[in-house]
């Protein structure tokens, strides 16, 4: 098979979905072992479609990417009227996104076999999980923004069913319908500038749009408006400040769940749409500013709230949500290169933190509050370890993962809007800072709760396999970045040159802006020093001192600036009131006015005119004799 | 006999079916209840096949002609006014008629299953349920206005005793006001018929005859514009068109189940069905003028349907309001006067019509037991009625418009028309299908999830009749979601026919 056939990639875990749903509770094991084959069975076709893409691609002669469509519904004569055609499109990019995806998915489905062992409703939890890697897989191949967005809309309602997994708890219920009516109220802002670009441009076909906004056939002020609202929906799917609210919440979920959907795959798609569109964002004028500008409030909100919160998961959710915003940041220089980048090394090192976090709640029987933990290392040395891989690589320390992405974006912004590069810098001192707090509460020092510390064993090889296969990645996928290593595994001319064709960007050791990396590396060092400083050995008397030397500060931070507290307000307030008052609208004044009302006064009308009936042949009488004056008066008038 | 003719005859059969079923319950006792059912069963299988063969086998794409399958046998003519061809049994069916055909066996038939456990006069529900049924048939299939207008009351008079004999829920008041606002209704279209036939002066009811009139101006303008609002308004009373829809909360929250469905499944299209054929068809330059108004007024109901629903706390408060919601969609559709446009509109017609089958199945499947419908009242039933809930979540994702699931596939087809001409109430329509996420996950929240109310611990799940009534029109709700060829095929095809259409 061939990268023609890339659909295979999502049509296996979409055939899985339908047997697991159907038949998956009278399986034995609930069938976990078929949905692991089956993402297992896209992760190696993903290696047959690279391969078949290799042969094929070359930059020179323009041989970028494979495409295949079909025409799905007509109306009206071909080529004319409405005339949709569904199909893949493979490039580097839908590549890199394979990849992330496939590995990730593979490693979280293995993980959970471990993880969710005798949890209810194990059968439906591999389910949907193959319904989300298809729906994802199907996003990312797509051809089309119509075939994208239902995909889009799939990968939420998945997130939606697992984070209200356990739909017994209240919260978790809550969570669920939070994350959907969140990302969904950005939808709308999507599906509005989807429909406004086939206004424009006429057609779905993302490749066309490109061609014509490059061409200048479509631009303007509208083009700045329609990507906007395109772009409303980037934020919610990747929660971008204001839109960001709903991603902690949606830690209710079960970890391999935040592992693959919030932190590695999902939530990324907002970055992927916007990375696939930054053609026509670059000339739609003033957009890539609003993209940096999203980011980097994004990156600093959330860096600033992530220092406070004791719940690692939460942590690494904001952490999250920062990093996205990083990712924007990069996007708004107007080339995809060091964001997408920093998506694939952020997927490996955020999945395995997770993944991490998870074997800790495994470990400790469901306690993922700071103050519970402590001192982990000892008793869980694998965890402990591919943890700390993992917290480096997101501090941004050389050699690791993160630092070559983060240094990519550092680079690439410092040459389009140089003043970004301040305020980004805190964002990443802070990264480096809640990496750090988050490891040392978590595996040193002295545990807070001797019963919680004495139960906790290391977690089995199902749970670990994938930890050490994560951490691997997170070692060594950031020296993709050279065009020797890359060409060694087969990429010609690096993965810059490879995975943006549109820009070739060559890198090698010698490329290295020393003092932009010696920087980079600085900004981490304070971070992690400062982190170590006030908690070094899991004691927390000096950053007590700080929360009480500053307590609005403190509380502002604890607190995630009120935001959820301003929703809910105007939720109630506003929407609520808004939607009682139109209820009482239709009851009492169309119903029981208007229509209640109009029966009303029929009755009225004959309850007076009916005592002109009185039964008395003398009242006829009258009435008769009236009649006929009248009408001889009538006749004589109109006759004169 | 042609082909055509032939296949006249099914159409006159799929008709006659419901009428059938009716005469022989007319002759089963009342006391056996089994043959009532059986019976009933049968002839709702029968339509159901039968409608499917007619949307199969309705050609579409070049030379294929506009009106197909037609039977026509002369009734009443050269007498009084009447001229040549006055009054005729004149069936026929286009791409649209079709369409609704299918769903009208889809949802007759789900209705029929679900009604098998009602035990309460069940020889006399089902006589007036065909009735129904025929009557929403003949509408569909009658291009003759005499018969058009003729099946368009046999199918809503039945309501008034389907209602105030097997409903709940202040029953007598939700069933008065039904009939009375639809008659109303009637009363418009029926002055609107005789001054349309009067003013043609062709001495008949033949409605492709009295198209052509109004398309070479032989109806004048000035007369299309006075008559074109009394079908709209007729017509959009069945339709839920705002401020005409207040019988549709309370119809709904009083009629039995599966008058439930039958009704917002098949009835409510009707209405948007009698406006392309009265309106758009016959009187194109009334619709011209008059569209803006009928988008402004669609899309008041879209959003104030939704809004209303987001605070109700009954079950079927919540699909009556959700139905005006949706309905909306189907006038802003029919509005943009463009074809993909009414092309979505006809689709959401059908969808709407599975979906909320679906809804008022699981709401009467729970009721029937817990006979209460109150949401604050119920909590976690994900724990005892797990089929249900998984049913009624399919059901409600639809109404949110997911996609994969019919719903989003028709609202996205009526957005994009709707952007073409009025970009600013194509923007509100998408708002209002997000509001449809918050009513619909909000009612999600409080009744199937959180913790259970161990009062409800007796209660079963759905029976194996529900089931499969649930399954096929689930199987209709995923087909249109996932695959639409074939119904973007039927139904563009005749709309790209109708008057004044911008593709």
């Amino acid at each position: 098979m061939g990268a023609e056939q890339a659909y295979l990639l999502a049509a296996v875990p979409a055939g899985m979905f339908l047997v697991l749903a159907l038949f998956g509770r009278y399986m034995p094991r609930g069938g976990d072992f078929l949905g692991v084959l089956a993402i297992g069975t896209s992760f190696v076709l993903f290696f047959f479609v690279l391969v078949d893409f290799l042969d094929f691609y070359n930059f020179e002669e323009h041989h970028v990417a494979i495409t295949k469509t079909i025409e799905w519904a007509r109306i009206g004569p071909p080529g004319g009227g409405w005339d949709l055609r569904f199909g893949t499109y493979v490039d580097p990019m839908t590549i890199v996104m394979f990849g992330v995806i496939t590995s990730v998915a593979l490693m979280v489905n293995i993980f959970s076999i471990g993880y969710m062992k005798n949890e209810p409703r194990y059968w439906w939890f591999f389910a949907v999980l193959q319904l989300f890697a298809a729906s994802m897989l199907m996003l990312v191949m797509a051809d089309n923004l119509l075939l994208l967005l239902i995909s889009w809309e799939l990968v939420g309602v998945c997130s939606f069913l697992l984070i209200g997994f356990y739909w017994e708890k209240r919260s978790a219920t809550e969570a669920a319908k939070k994350a959907f009516i969140t990302t969904r109220t950005g939808d709308v802002g999507l599906m509005i500038g989807i429909i406004l670009l086939y206004r424009e441009a006429g057609t779905f076909n993302i490749q066309e749009i490109i061609h014509m906004a490059e061409a200048g056939e479509i631009g303007g002020t509208s083009l700045f408006v329609t990507m906007a609202f395109l772009f409303l929906g980037a934020m919610g799917k990747s929660a971008q400040v204001p839109f960001h609210v709903w991603l902690p919440d949606a830690m209710e979920g079960p970890t391999p769940v935040s592992a693959l959907i919030h932190a590695a795959t999902m939530v990324v798609a907002g970055v992927y749409l916007t990375a696939r569109m930054l053609p026509v964002y670059a000339e739609a004028d003033g957009m890539l500013l609003i993209i940096t500008l999203v980011g980097l409030t994004t990156a600093l909100v959330t860096g600033f709230i992530a220092i406070t919160q004791t719940d690692i998961k939460k942590v690494l959710a904001y952490s999250t949500v920062g990093q996205l915003g990083f990712m924007f940041v990069a996007l708004g220089t107007g080339h995809p290169t060091a964001a997408m980048f920093h998506l694939m090394t952020h997927a490996f090192f955020k999945a395995l933190l997770f993944l991490g976090s998870g074997s800790v709640i495994h470990a400790t029987h469901h306690h993922q509050e700071m103050d519970d933990l402590g001192g982990l290392w000892k008793k869980m040395p694998i965890t402990g370890t591919t943890f700390l891989i993992g917290c480096v690589a997101l501090s941004g320390l050389a050699p690791l993962a993160g630092f070559w992405s983060k240094d990519e974006i550092f680079a690439e912004t410092l040459d389009k809007w140089g003043w970004t590069v301040i305020p980004l810098g805190i964002a990443a001192i802070f990264t480096a800072f809640y990496s750090t707090r988050l490891f040392i509460r978590t595996f040193m020092g002295q545990p807070r709760n001797k019963h919680v510390y004495e139960h906790t064993h290391e977690s089995n090889a199902l749970m670990t396999g994938p930890l050490l296969f994560l951490a691997a990645l997170a070692l060594v996928s950031g020296f993709f970045v050279f065009d020797g290593v890359a060409e060694a595994i087969g990429f010609p001319g690096g993965i810059g040159a490879f995975v943006f064709s549109h820009e070739p960007h060559h890198f090698g050791l010698g490329d290295i802006d020393w003092p932009l990396a010696a920087a980079s590396t600085g900004m981490s060092i304070v971070g992690i020093f400062f982190g170590a400083w006030l908690y070094w050995g899991n004691r927390l008397a000096k950053s007590t001192r700080i929360a009480e030397a500053q307590p609005g500060v403190y509380q502002l931070l604890k607190n995630k600036f009120y935001f959820d507290e301003l929703y809910q307000w105007f939720i109630d307030k506003a929407v609520l009131g808004f939607s009682f008052l139109t209820s009482w609208f239709d009851r009492y004044v169309v119903n029981d006015t208007g229509v209640d009302g109009s029966a009303q006064l029929t009755g009225y009308t004959g309850s007076v005119l009916k005592y002109i009936q009185t039964g008395r042949l003398p009242n006829y009488a009258m009435g008769i004799a009236l009649g006929v004056l009248t009408l001889a008066l009538a006749g004589l008038a109109v006759r004169g | 006999m042609t082909f055509d003719e032939g296949q006249g005859y099914v159409v006159l059969a799929t008709l006659l079916a419901p009428l059938v079923a009716m005469t022989i319950l007319l002759f089963v006792p009342g006391d056996r209840k089994d043959v009532v059912r059986y019976v009933s069963g049968f002839f709702g299988a029968v339509m159901l096949a039968l409608s499917i063969y007619i949307f199969v086998a309705f050609q579409f794409g070049d030379g294929a002609s506009s009106i197909q399958m037609q039977l026509r046998w002369d009734w009443i003519e050269n007498t009084a006014f009447l001229g040549e061809d006055g009054i005729q049994l004149y069936l026929g069916v286009d791409g649209i008629s079709a369409a609704m055909a299918l769903l009208t066996g889809i949802v007759a038939f789900a209705g029929t299953l679900a009604a098998s456990k009602l035990d309460y006069r069940t020889k006399d529900f089902f006589i007036l349920y065909w009735a129904l049924v025929g009557g929403v048939y003949g509408t569909f299939f009658a291009l003759d206005l005499f018969f058009f207008f003729f099946f368009y009351e046999l199918a809503v008079m039945p309501l008034y005793l389907l209602i105030g004999v097997w409903g709940s829920t202040r029953k007598e008041y939700g069933a008065m006001k039904l009939t009375l606002m639809l008659v109303a209704g009637s009363v418009l279209i029926w002055v609107g018929i005789f001054a349309t036939v009067h003013e043609a002066g062709l001495g008949t009811f033949n409605m492709p005859a009295l198209w052509a009139a109004g398309q070479d101006g032989t109806l004048d303008p000035t007369f299309q514009k006075t008559f074109f609002p009394f079908f709209v308004i007729g017509c959009g009373v069945l339709a839920a068109l705002w401020p005409f829809h207040t019988w549709s909360p309370d119809g709904h929250m009083s009629a039995p189940t599966a008058v439930s469905m039958v009704h917002a499944g098949v009835l409510m299209k009707l209405g948007a069905f009698g406006i392309i054929r009265l309106g758009i068809q016959m009187l194109p330059e009334g619709a011209e003028f008059w569209m803006p108004g009928l988008m402004v007024l669609g899309t008041i109901g879209a959003v104030y349907g939704a809004v209303a629903a987001l605070t109700q706390r009954d079950f079927k408060l919540i699909s009556g309001y959700s139905s005006v919601s949706h309905m909306g969609y189907v006038l802003m559709g029919l509005a943009t006067m463009n074809s993909i446009g009414i092309t979505g509109a006809v689709m959401q017609m059908f969808s709407h019509g599975v979906m909320t089958a679906l809804v008022f199945l699981m709401i009467g499947a729970l009721y029937d037991q817990a006979h209460t419908r109150d949401l604050k009242d119920f909590g976690g039933l994900g724990k005892v009625m797990p089929m249900w809930v998984v049913f009624y979540t399919i059901a409600g994702l639809a109404n949110v418009g997911l996609p994969g699931l019919s719903g989003f596939t028709a609202e996205f087809h009526i957005f994009v028309g709707t952007f073409k001409t009025y970009p600013l109430f194509g923007g509100l329509a998408v708002f209002a299908a997000a509001l449809a996420a918050a009513y619909m996950l909000r009612m999600f929240s409080i009744v199937f999830f959180g913790p259970f109310n161990p009062r409800w611990s007796d209660l079963k799940d759905l029976t194996p009749l529900e089931r499969m009534s649930g399954a096929l029109l689930i199987g209709s709700i995923v087909i249109m979601g996932v695959w639409w060829a074939p119904f973007v095929d039927r139904i563009g095809f005749s709309v790209e026919q109708l008057p004044r259409m911008v593709s």
